[in-house]
């Protein structure tokens, strides 16, 4: 009854196949099958944010979500953002305010802040906290997140206007 | 969690042949992030999951009627895209003020409103909103369809009066002019967690006086369930501290409260009694 | 403080391994896979007490993909004595013949995928002979329940030594402090208080769950593990197997988080004993519900008693403390001990007595959570000060200021307080509190109020930390250091010390991950102690190098002072680019241990973690719901060596501790966890961080600390409870003494005050 299967996707802009088995959760064939860490679990529960990636341009939880139903969507994980040496503005800005400590739940908020910026440009403090409450940080490094989302809704704004 | 297939029908007929009436271990999946976490936990061991995405037609979209007077969405709707649709926000805006503290931005990416219902987990935000809003779940199955009102799903904790070859396809839900709602969820451990109670009211008023309502209480009970003592209470009553603290009352008397770990029995009844009356009277506030 | 300007101590030096954090590929053992490697699964006792009768793996074994189920019994084929822990002996690898408490690991499922020996656990039973069970530390003081047959202490800390090994009690360590008369002050004091607080059980949590890979071949063992003491890991591994420490490897990348839960030795002995037994590679990595039966921390019972005169003197002071250390000792008996003697608060006192007691339950083991034992007991000693002050009428914050300890002062102990900006930080909030305006207290059924508590902490001692700074050919440097870095920032302020020395850039220093056969001992990263002790050992060992550098020119009959580049020295000794230089040193401060009998010591902290914290809160009458409307934190941290990583050290402990205030709980039920996930127990969110949040430290220095530094993780868990718990006091009169600060609480204190007690009840 239970057998492997082959699914094709679009990782980080690059089109992908793997077989895996149907119990299997994205977040694991990210790590086990394309070698991409950023993705993590944690509380398994699809609460803390450390598994988050980005299905067909929408931030889901990697640990909750079957691989089977990647098949044929757009996936774009944490590894995807930087260009070269170029990290994404909001890296830089999460690496500017100190917005992390043991960096473990790092990679889903960047991704969760991603498209938080895409939804609210210039998101008030109150739809940053709202936006981000399903996302855990253990360090708490919360106050200096709130900093980062800004600064680097600042930066877009800022490249916005030169462009 | 291991040992399943999933299938992936792209018709009803299909879907009905993968389902099975008799065989709990064979079920649908719509968004799975409830199913999920039941799987994990290895409190439920599926067979095979069939997957209802490839379902197109009736199981997706939000449909305005003509004339406004309601809302047709497919069971396989998601939360955000219910939380996003301009329709429903301007027409049902107790939807997105619900979204607002429902889960986080990304169960809400997958989580569906067909699935929703079906997981009949009496702490879920939504479903007292949609029996509040006097909303109707159009059910298939092999034998047939029917419409039910929504809180006619619910048979107490995890229960559904759904067969296990039936599902919900999807929701009808009216627009009545000069109704408000609104959504208490009542947390008491953290800012964000589960509720201890969930508190949907529905209600046409005129000035401070109640013509008609709708009072559903979730959380704290083991599944939505209207509170129609106190609906009695407040229907056609001017809005006032004995008339709230009497409905108060009479919710308290209607409902079995159970202690759990998000507080005692006691302690939530006294919620309830003070939620209601402030619930009604933020309701009037908005008309005013 | 006037001090030379200097291009790394006391610059914001972003850290070091920022671009790995958030680009995703920074290693954490979570990732790791080895070729050959199988996954363990655990199965856990669903009871709290009993003997086993009966284990049947059989249809577990039987699952295709299953490589093979182990008990203890396999275990002992490898490792004939299988029990382990810090402070005792007392912690078998498997459940061995009993089990102490509901999920205790009692088998394990070996399989190459670890959904197939997850489903094969599920086919494990178990028959057990259920034995009476104690939850309550007070109970278990006096219980015929005996967690524990025979007491097995371990040697392996002289602070721990005097532990004896007894029979016929759940007392694992007792620690008792007596100075002065306090009988006699108590017959002479104008006023006497009394009152009992309690905290509860709590968990770390680390978003990285425990994970550790053991890889054991030809008498050699190499282990990867989310550890914070890797140099204990390596010796309590070795003793184990009975192997010199050269066969034992420990590496450590990042951690996911540690909080003291990391500590000592934790799954390291499982999945050694399994790869041995396996031959492969095994991987044991928790879930997140797991983790609640890997360590906590104690939950805490503090009857505190003091005489006080009309002018608010505090005459004497006794305090008995009860730490509930569930079913294993880990490292309780130390924080029983070093929590225990500043269990008195810090404030100057005539006479004191102190009884500190470690006691054995049948809950999840407890041990260190960032603050050892010091949050609980300054939850008990502020509400305890302000409950004194409101009864004599006096300034919260006046009556702390007149029994404040200054330096100079000897604490209880007797060993003199030094650099401990105990008053500057007191003050410091009062004013960020505007402690001397009024309040707007509300009316109606919103009521406001605020609250203030300082609190002090002492430093785990005596501990050894060993550094190797390595001047390569180039003149490039690597620190090699077993410091875990596991968020606090490590890696980035050694390489600022390390750097100073040497005058160089931070950023230009390699840090050396933990690799015991590389990097050099170190007692572990804990309890506030890495800045000061590993950081006075990098700076000597910089200095080691410099001199060795200067010897070198000299060596090769340069004039003093000729400063030639280092690769031009490597190049005139060598004949070419070749050779290191290489720096070592290692530190451990003065230390004396307690006396057995009277508590005293002339040494007892290297130096003294110093937190003081306010609140504002907003009362909702009717639900006992509230809001911290303002919450400020400030800490001594001495010299801050990098101010930007010290403020998120603070706010972040902060917000832990205000988790630990508020909403968490393990909450039981007949011994059974009934809330072990993230889903029911809830730790702080966006949503929880009080809208003003004010984290600071003290303009301060720690004479003896590298550069004036010294450590800042746990300073703001000590004094942030009470300020909050006496701030609800304030703003509607109620006094919750036990933790957590849940509205139904508030609400069913503000019914009784009223005499109107819950309508149902």
């Amino acid at each position: 009854m239970s057998s492997p299967r082959t699914i094709r996707f679009t990782l980080n802009g690059e089109p992908v196949s793997a077989t895996i088995m149907p119990h299997e959760t994205l977040v694991d064939v990210l790590q086990h099958r394309f070698d991409l860490r950023g993705a993590r679990e944690s509380c398994g529960q699809g609460l803390c944010g450390c598994c988050t990636v980005h299905v067909d341009g929408k931030p889901v939880s990697g640990c909750l979500f079957l691989a089977v139903f990647a098949d044929g969507a757009r996936v774009d994980t944490v590894e995807g953002l930087a260009r070269g040496d170029a990290l994404d503005p909001v890296q830089e800005a999460f690496i500017e305010a100190g917005a992390f400590q043991c960096g473990f739940c790092t990679p889903g908020f960047v991704m969760m802040v991603k498209q938080l910026l895409k939804e609210h440009p210039e998101p008030t403090d109150e739809e940053v906290r709202h936006y981000l409450t399903g996302n855990l940080c253990r360090c708490s490094a919360y106050p200096e997140i709130l900093d980062a989302v800004k600064l680097a809704s600042a930066r877009q704004a800022e490249a916005a206007r030169r462009a | 969690m291991t040992g399943f297939e999933i299938v992936e029908p792209e018709s009803l007929e299909e879907a009905f042949r993968l389902l099975d009436p008799e065989d709990p271990a064979v079920r649908p999946i719509g968004g799975g992030t409830a199913l999920m976490l039941m799987m994990k936990a290895q409190i439920y061991k599926p067979e095979r999951l069939v997957s209802l995405r490839r379902l197109d037609g009736r199981f997706s979209g939000i449909d305005i009627a003509a004339d406004g007077s309601g809302f047709r969405i497919g069971a396989m709707t998601t939360f955000s895209m219910l939380e996003h649709s301009p329709a429903i926000r301007r027409h049902l805006p107790v939807i997105a003020q619900t979204m607002k503290t429902l889960a986080n931005v990304r169960v809400r990416n997958v989580a569906s409103v067909g699935g929703n219902l079906a997981h009949a987990d009496p702490h879920l935000d939504l479903p007292p909103v949609w029996v509040a809003l006097g909303a109707r779940a159009v059910v298939v199955g092999p034998r047939g369809e029917r419409t039910i009102p929504v809180e006619a799903i619910f048979e107490g904790y995890y229960e559904t009066s759904l067969a296990n070859d039936e599902l919900i396809a999807e929701l009808e839900v009216p627009v009545r002019a000069g109704w408000d709602a609104l959504y208490v969820k009542v947390t008491t451990r953290a800012a964000h967690d589960w509720p201890a109670l969930g508190l949907a009211v529905s209600a046409e008023l005129e000035g401070r006086r109640i013509r008609d309502l709708r009072l559903v209480l979730s959380a704290a009970v083991d599944k939505p369930t209207r509170l129609a003592a106190a609906e009695a209470v407040l229907r056609g009553a001017e809005i006032g501290p004995a008339t709230l603290r009497a409905a108060g009352e009479a919710a308290v008397a209607e409902t079995e409260i159970e202690s759990d770990s998000r507080g005692s029995a006691a302690y939530k009844q006294h919620l309830l009694r003070v939620h209601l009356g402030r619930a009604i009277e933020a309701l009037a506030a908005k008309r005013v | 403080m006037a001090r030379t300007a200097s291009r790394n101590i006391g610059q914001s030096i972003p850290r070091l391994e920022a671009r790995e954090k958030v680009t995703g590929r920074a290693e954490y053992v979570h990732h790791l896979r080895l070729p050959g490697m199988l996954y363990g699964k655990i199965f856990r006792s669903t009871v709290p007490h009993a003997r086993i009768k009966s284990v049947d793996v059989s249809a577990a074994q039987a699952l295709e993909g299953v490589y093979r189920v182990v008990t203890i019994d396999d275990i002992r084929e490898a490792i004939p004595h299988p029990y382990y822990g810090p402070a005792f002996h007392d912690q078998p690898i498997l459940a061995d013949g009993k089990v102490r408490f509901a999920g205790e690991p009692v088998a394990v499922v070996l399989a190459a995928d670890p959904h197939i020996a997850q489903e094969a656990v599920g086919l494990i039973s178990a028959e057990y002979e259920e034995l009476p069970a104690v939850f309550d530390e007070v109970e278990a003081m006096s219980s015929d329940v005996l967690v524990h047959d025979v007491l097995k202490p371990a040697a392996t800390f002289p602070d721990l030594k005097h532990l004896a090994g007894r029979t016929g009690t759940n007392v694992a360590l007792d620690y008792h402090l007596l100075r002065g008369d306090p009988e006699a002050g108590f017959a002479a004091a104008d006023h006497v208080f009394e009152h009992t607080y309690r905290s509860q059980q709590v968990m770390h949590i680390p978003m990285e769950p425990f994970v550790s890979v053991a890889d054991a071949a030809d008498g050699r063992l190499t282990l990867h593990t989310a550890s914070q003491s890797p140099s204990f890991v390596r010796i309590e591994i070795a003793r184990l197997l009975g192997w010199p420490e050269n066969r034992v490897r420990v590496k450590v990348p990042y951690l996911g988080g540690g909080f003291g839960g990391k500590l000592y030795i934790k799954l390291e002995a499982l999945v050694t004993a399994l790869s041995l037994v396996a031959r492969r590679p095994v991987k044991v990595a928790l879930t997140m519900e797991e983790q609640f039966f890997m360590v906590t921390r104690h939950p805490c019972t503090f009857t505190i008693k003091s005489g006080v005169n009309k002018d608010g003197t505090i005459v004497a002071r006794t305090c008995k403390v009860v730490w509930n250390g569930g079913a294993y000792a880990d490292i309780g008996p130390r924080v029983t001990q070093k929590a225990g003697f500043t269990s008195a608060g810090p404030y100057d006192i005539e006479n004191v007595e102190i009884h500190s007691y470690a006691v054995y339950t049948n809950r999840p083991p407890c041990g260190a959570l960032r603050g050892f034992g010091a949050p609980q007991t300054a939850w008990a000693y502020e509400c305890h000060m302000d409950e004194i002050a409101e009864a004599l009428g006096m300034d919260k914050v006046a009556f702390r200021r007149k029994n404040l300890l200054q330096n100079g002062r000897p604490q209880a102990t007797g060993t003199i307080v030094q650099d401990a900006a105990l008053e500057q930080a007191l003050d410091q909030v009062a004013d960020r509190l505007n402690w001397n305006e009024p309040l707007d207290r509300g009316d109606g059924r919103i009521r406001r109020g605020r609250g203030i508590a300082v609190g002090f902490k002492g430093i785990t001692a005596p501990t050894t930390s060993v550094a190797i700074v390595n001047l390569y050919a180039d003149g490039s440097c690597g620190l090699y250091i077993s410091t875990v870095e596991m968020g606090q920032g490590s890696d980035t302020v050694m390489a600022q010390i390390a750097a100073e020395v040497l005058d160089m850039d931070a950023a230009a220093i390699k840090v050396v991950h933990p690799d015991t056969d590389v990097t050099p001992y170190d007692m572990g990263t804990l309890g506030s102690r890495s800045t000061f002790h590993m950081g006075t050992a990098v700076r000597l060992a910089a200095e080691d190098a410099r001199k060795k550098i200067a010897e070198l020119a000299r060596e090769l009959g340069l004039p003093e002072g000729s400063n030639l580049p280092l690769p031009e020295l490597f190049r005139r000794k060598y004949g070419m680019q070749a050779g290191n230089i290489i720096g070592t040193a290692s530190f451990i401060p003065k230390y004396e241990k307690p006396d057995a009998e009277t508590g005293h010591s002339r040494n007892a902290t290297p130096f003294w973690g110093v937190g003081a914290s306010g609140a504002e809160v907003e009362v909702d009458t009717e639900t006992g719901h509230y809001r911290i409307t303002k919450l400020v934190n400030v800490a001594d941290v001495g010299t801050a060596l990098n101010p930007k990583l010290v403020q998120v050290q603070l706010s972040g402990a902060g917000i832990m501790q205000l988790g630990f205030t508020t909403t968490e709980e393990m909450v039981y039920r007949d011994g059974q966890l009934t809330n072990g996930s993230l889903a029911d127990y809830k730790i702080p969110t966006l949503l929880d961080i009080p809208p003003e949040f004010i984290n600071e430290h003290v303009d301060s220095e720690q004479k003896d600390g590298p550069f004036g530094g010294k450590g800042a993780g746990e300073s703001t868990t000590i004094a942030l409870s009470p300020a909050i718990g006496n701030a609800l006091f304030d703003a509607v009169g109620v006094r919750l003494t036990d933790l957590p600060l849940t509205p139904e609480k508030i609400f069913r204190a503000l019914c009784e005050a009223n005499g109107t007690p819950l309508a149902g009840e």
